[in-house]
């Protein structure tokens, strides 16, 4: 608990978030001509296809990649390891903001983004969208009261609104104050709160798919699909902190903090061989390896996800050389990463296919747009926020690795 | 091919037999008045007197045979046979298909004119249609249509079939089996084409161009269609006429004002 | 640390066994079909694609009119799905069967929504904009719909569409089942009304079925003995016979299953009076509690 987190204090407009900056300046062209000509009008979704890129990477592998927020919390608070603490505030600030772009995608997927609030009056408790609705409502809403302390942190006391909005100087103050007073008090309610939602909506993402058995291909259409996710979502959370902080503190050209990274590679041995363990397993009590070698795209993107996704990484998590190298490291994580986010992918778009009606579906350039736009504009607010916000810990800035 | 030549052909039968039916009634029929003699068209509102029997007996009251005999198909077939059933029990020759019951749900197309006599000579076989008989001993031998298929869907009967339904399953799959008779809608019906007289408003002595204008008010797509065809572009080939085709690419379609 | 992670597996665990838990009890599923619906039974052998229903279909619930004419005999060439402009649409298939002549007989399939006794779409729908009415029909409630699609994923027939080109307020587009009017005494479907020679018959569905099953025993050589729907995910309110093999005509082999069973069984094993979310959250609370404890007597005993 050295490092304590501060600002980071250097110059802003570097030419990646000029790159971020124009990305989400031609995603929001997208995102505006969604609201003019329709759905139709931008994407290639379609009858038999209703949910494409928009779901798939933005919401579903949106959720599961901000699974670092409540795996490190967890770990942090709930098993009381403060030796991860620096790796906390990061982690937490990618979930809020990932949870934050995972709802900005479904109004922009979602016909009528305007009644959004509806679930909450009219429930249907037998829909598993229903409950993931609700628990990422109330999800959010802890990301950011968690988030909460770190701006009382930064600005009780110091509140100095620009212009006119001098006016709210006061009550801005009052907040503070009233989440400095009230916040700390309750934190750990928000944290276990934090954990369980995230369980509980982490492994439903996984039941939503269980109501098409008919679309979706039988590798990955499995009872334990719930369970295989859950799993996962623990899984990548670490290996998704290690990746950002990897990126985040190369190009801020901070400490790599590799012993915390190592470590938390460690326990990622275990939850990913857990998950590896359930997956290998469910086929071959399924039987469903008889697809394997069928060579369709199917079968073939199953195979990248398993093999490239999940054993190749973790046979190198098992080599310490690999824990040791930051650049091994940074490799084996990312492979996790993305064989998470194609697992996602896998389950809501590759493995969904539609045999009455023509389903053949590739995202239009418009909705990858959208979908890079709000992924810049995720990074871009990182960026942001980290330049006036306490989240990375500095103690060794300037310290290159 | 085949077919529609036979269709034609029997177009072509049916108006000679109108015309001999109505130069017929018009012999038949008592002197009209001499000022109404040099017309060639019926006065108004006269209906050749069979098509009247057949307006009235569509409209009959037909009492309900809700119970049938079960008999089977082939015994029925010989039994009629034996007793001597035939083209002579016929009363009526032709039927008009027209009964309020298919009315009540739509009104789609005027009603068939069915030649009863000329389908009992071509089968000679009662119980093609007349499959069935009531299990009421008194009840006629051959009933009709009516008294068994009435409104569709009806929860007392529901292995019956509606009057319509019944017309149609067993006139098109009889058509079918036998590759005789018409198999589509217009085939049989001429369309209900809603009176014109009420929907086209025109002044007394109306300029061309006011009647092309009124017709598109409501037939906008044939008027769109007409554009793209020879009769409007001048140009293009004739394909339908044999023996006389021709083909135009040249002209006001394409690079003149006019043909001419 | 050992002891944490353990901790943390443990629940894990439970979770996982509650999940696979319920693959045995799921006999606590109940089927939420009405008892005595009304149904229609489409038989394949009579119809003969004159696309009168879709015509009637267009009329009664006021689609837009189509860019092909209904009487236009080329439309019958494509194979199509409806679509949010057309609830129900006639295909015809070539199953190879030939009439005494040599000629392809063709078989016309009426498509449109099936109306599940348990439907998979009603279960999913996040509002429940989409709810199984006593008589039969699926019916949809424009006002609670947030157009999330999720119908469009679960429904097994790939029947509902969507207006994809309003920006704003588009809507889920299905057969309704002529919900109003079949409501009223003696009220039928368009289509059914319509159809000239009875391939849709409409009734009560257990009444249809007695019919199908009359007309298969009747003429074993017309018909295959299978009524598609009578079992297919727990039954359907549409029923189709036919003379050629369903797979054939655009049919698909279904489970008998309802598809909702396995969410719904899952759902409420899990999540009944939040029953897992509270354990949880116990659980983690006594595990946070223990540390700081140990912590704090440590810190103590450090300090000392």
């Amino acid at each position: 608990m050295d490092a304590q987190a501060c600002p980071v204090n250097q110059r802003f407009w570097t030419p990646g978030v000029v790159v971020l900056a124009f990305l989400m300046a031609a995603g929001a062209v997208a995102i505006v001509a969604r609201f003019v000509g329709g759905i139709g009008y931008v994407s290639n979704l379609s009858n038999a296809r209703p949910w494409g890129i928009w779901v798939g990477i933005d919401v579903a592998s949106g959720v599961a990649l901000a699974a670092g927020g409540f795996t490190t919390g967890f770990l942090a608070h709930i098993a009381g390891r403060h030796y991860y603490e620096p790796i906390v505030r990061p982690a937490l600030l990618t979930a809020m903001l990932g949870y934050t772009f995972v709802v900005l995608g479904l109004i922009i997927d979602i016909g009528r983004s305007w009644a959004i609030w509806k679930p909450m009056i009219f429930h249907n408790t037998n829909s598993v969208l229903f409950e993931v609705a609700m628990c990422v409502m109330f999800y959010l809403n802890v990301l950011y009261l968690e988030f909460a302390p770190i701006v009382v942190e930064r600005y009780k006391g110091r509140v100095r609104l620009p212009g006119l909005l001098a006016i709210f100087n006061g009550p801005a103050e009052a907040l503070l104050s009233l989440a400095d007073a009230v916040l700390p008090k309750i934190m750990w309610i928000l944290i276990i709160a934090g954990v369980v939602l995230s369980c509980m909506h982490q492994s439903s993402l996984g039941s939503l798919m269980l109501i098409a058995p008919t679309k979706i291909h039988p590798l990955w259409y499995t009872p334990i699909l719930p369970l295989l996710f859950l799993t996962s979502a623990i899984a990548v959370g670490y290996p998704m902190v290690v990746f950002e902080t990897t990126i985040i503190t190369s190009s801020l050209k901070r400490d790599g903090e590799m012993h915390i990274l190592a470590s938390l590679t460690r326990i990622t041995i275990f939850l990913l061989g857990f998950y590896m363990v359930l997956k290998v397993g469910d086929m071959v009590v399924r039987g469903t390896y008889v697809y394997l070698l069928d060579g369709t795209a199917q079968t073939n993107s199953f195979l990248v996800e398993l093999i490239l996704g999940v054993i190749v990484p973790w046979v190198m998590l098992l080599c310490p050389a690999v824990r040791r190298s930051r650049r091994a490291l940074f490799i084996a994580c990312t492979m996790i990463v993305g064989g998470v986010l194609l697992n996602r992918i896998n389950v809501f778009i590759v493995g969904f296919t539609s045999r009455l009606s023509d389903g053949s579906y590739f995202p239009s350039v418009s909705e990858i747009l959208v979908t890079v736009g709000l992924i810049s504009g995720l990074m871009f607010i990182y960026r942001v926020l980290v330049t006036y916000l306490p989240v990375l810990s500095g103690a060794h800035q300037e310290v290159s690795s | 091919m085949m077919k529609t030549l036979d269709r034609a052909r029997t177009k072509r039968v049916a108006a000679l037999v109108l015309l001999a039916f109505a130069l017929v009634a018009r012999t038949a029929a008592p002197a009209p008045a001499a000022a109404k003699a040099e017309k060639l068209s019926p006065p108004q509102g006269w209906v050749a007197p069979d098509r009247q029997r057949a307006i009235e007996r569509a409209h009959e009251n037909v009492p309900f045979v809700s119970q049938v005999k079960d008999e089977c198909f082939v015994c029925r077939q010989q039994r009629l046979r034996n007793e001597g059933y035939g083209i002579d029990d016929i009363t009526d020759a032709c039927f008009l298909l027209d009964s309020p019951i298919i009315k009540k749900r739509s009104d789609q197309y005027m009603p068939v004119r069915f030649m009863h006599s000329k389908h009992a000579a071509a089968l000679n076989d009662c119980t093609v249609c007349h499959h069935l008989r009531p299990a009421d001993p008194q009840g006629k031998e051959t009933s009709r249509c009516v008294a068994c298929h009435r409104q569709a869907f009806d929860p007392r009967h529901p292995d019956r079939v509606g009057l319509k339904a019944a017309y149609h399953l067993r006139c098109i799959g009889c058509h079918e089996q036998m590759h005789k008779g018409p198999v589509d809608c217009l085939g049989c019906h001429d369309k209900n084409v809603p009176d014109h007289n009420r929907l086209v408003e025109l002044p007394d002595h109306p300029k061309p161009s006011q009647v092309t204008v009124e017709c598109l008010r409501c037939h906008k797509r044939q008027g769109r269609e007409m554009l793209k065809t020879a009769h409007w572009l001048w140009r293009g080939n004739s394909a339908y006429t044999m023996g006389r085709r021709k083909e135009v690419q040249s002209g006001k379609g394409t690079n003149a004002v006019n043909n001419f | 640390m050992r002891l944490n992670r353990r901790g943390f597996f443990k629940v894990v665990g439970a979770a996982g066994v509650a999940v696979a838990g319920t693959g045995q009890n799921a006999g606590a599923w109940h089927s939420k079909a009405p008892k005595d619906p009304y149904g229609c039974l489409v038989d394949l052998t009579r119809c003969i694609g004159c696309r009168k229903c879709e015509e009637a279909c267009n009329r009664v619930n006021r689609l837009p009119p189509p860019e092909l004419p209904f009487d236009d005999p080329t439309v019958l060439d494509t194979r199509r799905r409806p679509t949010d402009k057309a609830y129900t649409v006639v295909n015809r298939y070539y199953t190879g069967k030939l009439d005494e002549r040599s000629k392809l007989v063709p078989t016309f399939v009426k498509i449109q929504c099936m109306h599940c006794q348990d439907p998979a779409c009603v279960s999913a729908c996040i509002v429940g904009a989409l709810t199984k009415k006593e008589n039969g029909a699926v019916h949809y409630d424009v006002g609670k719909c947030i157009g999330c699609r999720y119908c469009m994923v679960a429904c097994p027939f790939e029947i509902p569409a969507y207006e994809y080109y309003d920006p704003i307020t588009p809507r889920v587009m299905k057969c309704t089942f002529c919900y109003e009017r079949i409501s009223k005494q003696g009220g039928l479907p368009g289509c059914a009304e319509i159809c000239p020679v009875e391939a849709l018959t409409f009734g009560k569905r257990s009444t249809l079925l007695e019919v199908a099953r009359k007309r298969i025993k009747q003429d074993p050589a017309r018909y295959l003995d299978h009524i598609y729907g009578e079992k297919e995910l727990g039954g359907t309110s549409w029923m189709y016979i036919s003379g050629e093999p369903f797979e054939s005509v655009g049919f698909r082999p279904l489970p008998a299953e309802p598809i909702p069973r396995l969410t719904e069984t899952i759902q409420h094993s899990l999540f009944s009076y939040l029953w897992s979310p509270a354990l949880l959250f116990a659980l983690l609370g006594g595990l946070m509690w223990s540390t700081h404890k140990k912590q704090n007597t440590s810190e103590k005993g450090g300090e000392s």
